[in-house]
C-alpha cells in the first residue's frame, strides 16, 4: 500500500505600507529596537487602534489576484494568547469574516502547470520581536528581549487547502506568492528579512484512504531549502512511523536547521484556544463594489499572466518561468530587447544567459545604467542577420557593458561586419579547395573535424570577416 | 473665599467673567472644600494642587486680556482615574498599575485642556471601573456625602462624589451598565451617557469597548452640557466614534414621554417607585402626553450584559501583564512572572470578571453564552427602536433603591449587579441616558429618576431634562463637610 503526503502552507507576508496596521508609526527596517512606536503598537493602557486603509486595499488587491471571493462585510477579530511580545495579549486578526475566501494560485513545478487552491487570505497584525538570551524558547531563557519594532506592521495570512503533494511544489507555490506579491506591490518579498515567513502543515495517508492522516506543523523554515529538506524529512519520519504500524501525534514541530529534522515543541495538552469574538473597537468594513473595482483597475500583470504571454512568444515553460521569476531589471530589459527582436528565444538567452554570466564575471549586480534594451536588441539583430559572429557579438557585449555605444556602429568601425556575399565565399572556398586537395579527399572519407581547418583557411585569405556558418555550409557542399 | 453654595458652571464661569471672583480664589476655594472633605470621603486619589494653581493664574491673564476661551476656562473639574492624563498615575483603583505614569492624554482630558479647565485631580473608582459601590477599589472606598455611612454607588462614585461635596464643579466618569448613572442617583447630581460613540474612548482604559461611554458629572443638566459639548465629537483616534449629525426632539411640554412598564415592577422599591411616579405626575399636570409602553427584552438586560462585559474584558485586561509596564512581581519565567503579577494586581471582581468572560468566549461555550448574548443585545435594540417610534424619552428610576450602606452587597455579587438593572439597558443599545435628583427620602437620601432618548438626541435629552430640573426644583444638598478646627 503506497503512502502519500498532503501539504498545506500557510505564509504571512508582511506589507510594505508607509505605517502600521492600527497606528500611524512607520515601517521600516532598523537596526534599533524599540524606535517606532506608540501607545497603541505598544499596548499601553487606553489606546486604539485605527485600521490602515492602504493595507486593506493591499490585501483587496491580493485577494483579486487569487481570484478569491472578497468579502463586503470584513471584520476583524480579537485572538486571545499570552506571549511577552504581543502587547495586548491578543492579536487583532481575522476570522471567520476574512477578506478573501477561495482562491487559486497557479505554479510552475517540474516543468508542468498546476493550480494550487487557497482556502483564506486574511489581514492581522505583527507581533512584536522576542530574543531569548542564554538559548532555546522562552521558558528556558536566562531573560527574554523584546523589540515592538515589528509589532503592529500589516501582515496577510494566505492558508491553502491540504493540496499540495511534494516539497517542490510547496517550494514552487511559496515562489510563485513571493513574485506575486512582489509584483503587484504590496510587499519587499525577501525572505531573509522575514518579509515572507511560511509554515507547513504535513500528514501521511494511504493512497486508497478517503481522509487526510494525522496533520502536524512545521514552524521555523526561514529559507526554500530548510522548506524543502523539512518537508522531505518529515514525509520520511511520518511515513517510517506508519509503516511500523506506529501513530502520527497531532502536533507542532520545530525545524532545527543545525541537527536537519524537526523535533517536537513542548505541546500543552488540548488545542490552542484562542477565544476569536469580534473586535469592538473596530467597526465592520464595508468593501464596496466601487473599492473592489478600484482595486481591479490598479493591478499590474500578474505573474500568470506574463508567463502566458511568454509562452505565447515562444519561450518554453521552463523558460517563461524562469524569466518570471527573475529580478525586476532583467525583466524590464527582457521586454525592451524582445520587443526590438524578431526571435524571442535570443531575446531570453541573450538577456538571461550571455549578459548576466558577462556582468557576474565582473562581480556586478546589475548592469550598468548605460545598458538599454535597445542596445542589446541591435547586436542580437547584427547575429540574427548574420551580420556578426555570436562570438563576435559576446566581445560587442562586452564593450557595451563598459561604455555607450551603438554595436552595429562598434562593429562597423572595427571591421567585424561579416562578408555574406555567397559568389565572395565560394571563390574563396574553391580556392582553398584546390590548394588542399588531400584534406579533402580525407573529408570526403569520413575526416569531418578537418572541415573546420578548411574554414579556417577560408577566414584567414579573406580581407573581410565571413559569416563562418555560410562558409562552412559552401565548403560542405563541394565536399561531399 | 468663593462660596460654593449651589455653584454651578455656569454661575462660576459667570462669576469669572464679570470679575466677582478670580480663577485662583475659585480653584482655592474648591481645594479647601477638598481639604475638609476628602480626609472622611477618599472621592480623589490624588489631588493636583500646584497644576491647579498655575492653570488658574492662566486663566486669570487670559481674563484680564479679555480673551477668556469659553464655558469652561478656569472651572475646576476632576477626572475619573481611568482616564489618562499626561505625566500623572492611571491607577483604575487597581494595584497592578500602582506606579503607571500616562504618557499621553486621553481625548477628553487634551479637548478640556484646550478648553482651559482646571484639573482637581483624579477620582476613586471601583478596580477597572468593575462595580457598583467603589467597594472594590484597591485603595479604599469613597463614602457618600449624604451619609458616609452609605456608599456612593459606583464606578464612578469619586465623580459623584466631589460634585456633590463641592471639591469640583464637575467631573468626568465612564459609563458601562450605570456607573455614571447610578452614583449620580446616589450622590443626588446630574449623571450623564452620551450616545455610544459621541465621546472618544480614547485614552480611556477600557473595561468593555462596546459599552464603555465618557460622560459628565454636574449639578445641573444645564453644566452637563457645557461638559459634553467640550468633550464630543468625532475623533479620528477612536474608530467608534461617531460622524453622524443630531437629532433633535421636543423639549417642551408637547414632548411624549414613556413609562418603561419592566423597570416600575418587580426588584424597584416602592418609596422610589412611588417617587417616580411623582414626577410622572407633575408632568401629567404640565401636559404632556405619558404612556406605559414595555421593553420585555430589558428583564433579559443583566444576563446579556453580564456576558458581553466580561467577555471584552478578559481580552481588554490581558494586557495587564507585568511585561511592559505597571506591577510586576518576579517569577522563574515570563509566563510565571505574568500569572503572579495578576494574581497580585488584580482584586476579586476583576479576577471573577475575566474568568467568567474567558468562560464565555471558550470553546464549545462561545454559542451558547457570548454568541447567544450578541443575538439578545440585537433585539434590544430593536425593541427600543420600536419603543421610539410612538415615544420622544422613556422615564424609569435609574437605580432599584437610593444608596445602600457598605458591605450590604459585597457578600452576594448578584444583588450587587441588580442595582445596575434599570441603567443597562441604555448601555446594550448605546443610547444616550440621564440621571437628575429629584427629592430625598426619609433618612435624608437622594432620589433621581433616569431618561432615555433615541441615538444622537444627547443635547435634546439635556434639555428636556433642564426642563424637568425647573419643573422638581431639586434644592437639597448633602451634609456640610468642614474640617474641626
Amino acid at each position: 500500500m503506497k503512502l502519500i503526503p498532503t501539504i498545506g502552507m500557510e505564509t504571512h507576508v508582511e506589507l510594505k505600507t508607509k505605517s502600521k496596521m492600527f497606528c500611524s508609526c512607520k515601517v521600516e527596517e532598523t537596526e534599533k529596537p524599540n524606535t517606532n512606536l506608540c501607545p497603541t503598537c505598544l499596548g499601553l493602557p487606553g489606546a486604539l487602534p485605527i485600521p490602515n486603509k492602504k493595507a486593506i486595499e493591499m490585501i483587496t488587491l491580493l485577494g483579486v489576484s487569487l481570484d478569491c471571493e472578497i468579502t463586503e462585510n470584513g471584520m476583524f477579530h480579537r485572538k486571545n494568547y499570552f506571549y511577552p511580545d504581543l502587547p495586548k495579549n491578543y492579536q487583532i486578526s481575522q476570522f471567520d469574516y476574512p477578506i478573501g475566501l477561495n482562491g487559486v494560485l497557479q505554479i510552475v513545478s517540474d516543468n508542468e502547470i498546476c493550480d494550487i487552491e487557497v482556502e483564506r487570505v486574511h489581514m492581522e497584525e505583527d507581533t512584536g520581536k522576542s530574543i531569548h538570551v542564554g538559548g532555546g524558547r522562552i521558558d528556558t531563557a536566562e531573560s527574554t528581549l523584546l523589540d515592538f519594532n515589528r509589532s503592529g506592521i500589516p501582515l496577510v495570512e494566505i492558508v491553502t487547502k491540504p493540496v499540495i503533494s511534494s516539497s517542490k511544489h510547496a517550494v514552487a507555490y511559496i515562489e510563485e506568492l513571493r513574485q506575486l506579491v512582489i509584483d503587484i506591490g504590496i510587499s519587499h518579498g525577501k525572505l531573509e528579512l522575514g518579509n515572507l515567513r511560511f509554515d507547513a502543515n504535513i500528514s501521511v495517508a494511504h493512497r486508497d484512504e478517503n481522509e487526510l492522516g494525522v496533520k502536524v506543523e512545521i514552524k521555523n523554515m526561514n529559507s526554500l531549502r530548510s522548506l524543502e529538506r523539512a518537508i522531505e524529512y518529515e514525509i520520511d519520519r511520518q511515513t517510517s512511523l506508519l509503516e511500523k504500524n506506529k501513530k502520527i501525534i497531532q502536533e507542532t514541530r520545530h525545524w532545527d536547521e543545525k541537527l536537519q529534522k524537526t523535533i517536537s515543541m513542548r505541546t500543552k495538552e488540548g488545542s490552542a484556544d484562542y477565544r476569536y469574538f469580534s473586535d469592538p473597537d473596530i467597526p465592520n468594513m464595508n468593501l464596496s463594489k466601487e473599492f473592489i473595482e478600484e482595486a481591479v483597475s490598479n493591478l499590474p500583470e500578474l505573474p500568470k499572466d506574463r508567463r502566458k504571454r511568454y509562452l505565447d512568444l515562444g519561450l518554453s515553460l521552463e523558460e517563461s518561468s524562469h524569466i518570471v521569476k527573475s529580478e525586476t531589471w532583467v525583466r524590464d530589459l527582457f521586454e525592451d530587447v524582445q520587443v526590438n527582436v524578431s526571435n524571442s528565444r535570443s531575446a531570453y538567452l541573450w538577456t538571461t544567459g550571455e549578459l548576466l554570466g558577462q556582468l557576474r564575471k565582473l562581480n556586478l549586480d546589475e548592469k550598468p545604467k548605460h545598458l538599454i534594451g535597445e542596445n542589446l536588441a541591435e547586436l542580437i539583430c547584427l547575429v540574427e542577420e548574420g551580420k556578426v559572429s555570436s562570438s563576435t557579438a559576446k566581445e560587442i557585449l562586452g564593450e557595451l557593458i563598459k561604455s555607450d555605444l551603438s554595436p552595429e556602429n562598434y562593429a562597423k568601425s572595427n571591421n567585424l561586419i561579416q562578408e555574406n556575399d555567397e559568389d565572395y565565399i565560394n571563390n574563396l572556398v574553391s580556392q582553398i579547395i584546390k590548394e588542399h586537395e588531400k584534406i579533402v579527399e580525407r573529408i570526403k572519407l569520413g575526416e569531418d573535424k578537418l572541415v573546420g581547418f578548411l574554414i579556417g583557411e577560408v577566414m584567414k585569405e579573406s580581407t573581410a570577416s565571413l559569416n563562418p556558418g555560410l562558409v562552412r555550409e559552401l565548403i560542405l557542399k563541394k565536399t561531399k | 473665599m468663593v462660596d460654593l453654595k449651589n455653584m454651578t458652571i455656569k454661575n462660576a464661569h459667570k462669576g469669572l467673567r464679570d470679575k466677582l471672583f478670580s480663577a485662583s480664589e475659585l480653584t482655592e476655594s474648591i481645594f479647601e472644600v477638598a481639604a475638609n472633605s476628602e480626609s472622611v470621603l477618599h472621592a480623589h486619589l490624588l489631588l493636583m494642587h500646584e497644576e491647579a494653581v498655575q492653570g488658574a493664574k492662566e486663566t486669570d491673564q487670559r481674563i484680564s486680556k479679555d480673551n477668556m476661551l469659553g464655558a469652561l476656562d478656569g472651572i475646576p473639574i476632576s477626572i475619573k482615574d481611568n482616564m489618562n492624563l499626561k505625566g500623572h498615575g492611571t491607577t483604575c483603583s487597581s494595584k497592578i498599575l500602582s506606579n503607571y505614569i500616562s504618557p499621553y492624554d486621553a481625548t477628553v482630558v487634551k479637548r478640556l485642556r484646550e478648553s482651559g479647565t482646571i484639573f482637581v485631580g483624579k477620582t476613586n473608582l471601583d478596580e477597572f471601573a468593575m462595580g457598583s459601590s467603589t467597594e472594590n477599589s484597591a485603595y479604599g472606598p469613597t463614602r457618600n456625602p449624604w451619609n458616609p455611612d452609605c456608599v456612593p454607588g459606583g464606578s464612578s462614585g469619586g465623580s459623584a462624589a466631589v460634585v456633590s461635596v463641592g471639591s469640583a464643579l464637575g467631573s468626568l466618569g465612564s459609563d458601562t451598565g450605570g456607573s455614571i448613572r447610578q452614583p449620580a442617583s446616589f450622590c443626588g447630581v446630574v449623571g450623564f451617557k452620551p450616545t455610544y460613540g459621541t465621546v472618544s474612548r480614547f485614552g480611556l482604559i477600557a473595561f468593555a469597548s462596546s459599552l464603555d461611554q465618557i460622560g459628565p458629572f454636574t449639578k445641573t443638566a444645564e453644566d452637563a452640557k457645557i461638559i459634553y459639548e467640550a468633550i464630543s465629537g468625532h475623533d479620528s483616534k477612536d474608530a467608534t466614534s461617531l460622524k453622524l449629525k443630531a437629532k433633535s426632539l421636543p423639549e417642551d411640554s408637547s414632548a411624549k414621554v414613556g413609562i418603561v412598564k419592566e423597570l416600575m415592577g418587580e426588584g424597584i422599591s416602592d418609596d422610589v417607585k412611588s417617587e417616580v411616579e411623582r414626577i410622572i405626575k407633575i408632568l401629567e399636570m404640565e401636559g404632556h402626553q405619558v404612556s406605559e409602553v414595555s421593553l420585555p427584552m430589558t428583564k433579559m438586560a443583566i444576563s446579556i450584559y453580564y456576558l458581553i462585559a466580561p467577555a471584552e474584558c478578559s481580552a481588554n485586561l490581558a494586557r495587564f501583564d507585568g511585561v511592559r509596564f505597571g506591577l510586576r512581581r518576579e517569577g522563574g519565567n515570563s509566563y510565571e512572572m505574568s500569572e503572579k503579577t495578576r494574581a497580585v494586581g488584580f482584586g476579586d471582581e476583576v479576577k471573577r470578571r475575566i474568568l467568567l468572560g474567558t468562560y464565555a468566549l471558550s470553546a464549545g461555550y462561545y454559542d451558547a453564552y457570548y454568541g447567544q448574548a450578541l443575538k439578545a443585545r440585537n433585539q434590544v435594540v430593536n425593541e427600543f427602536r420600536e419603543v421610539f417610534s410612538s415615544v420622544d424619552y422613556l422615564i424609569s428610576p435609574t437605580t432599584p433603591s437610593t444608596a445602600f450602606k457598605f458591605g450590604e452587597k459585597t457578600s452576594n455579587p448578584l444583588e450587587m449587579y441588580m442595582s445596575d438593572s434599570c441603567t443597562i439597558p441604555a448601555n446594550l443599545a448605546g443610547l444616550p441616558a440621564i440621571s437628575i435628583p429629584t427629592g430625598i427620602n426619609n433618612d435624608g437620601m437622594p432620589y433621581s429618576i433616569q431618561i432615555m432618548s433615541p441615538e444622537l438626541t444627547d443635547s435634546s435629552l439635556l434639555n428636556f431634562s433642564s426642563y424637568i430640573e425647573k419643573l422638581v426644583d431639586f434644592q437639597h444638598a448633602p451634609m456640610k463637610w468642614k474640617k474641626e478646627p
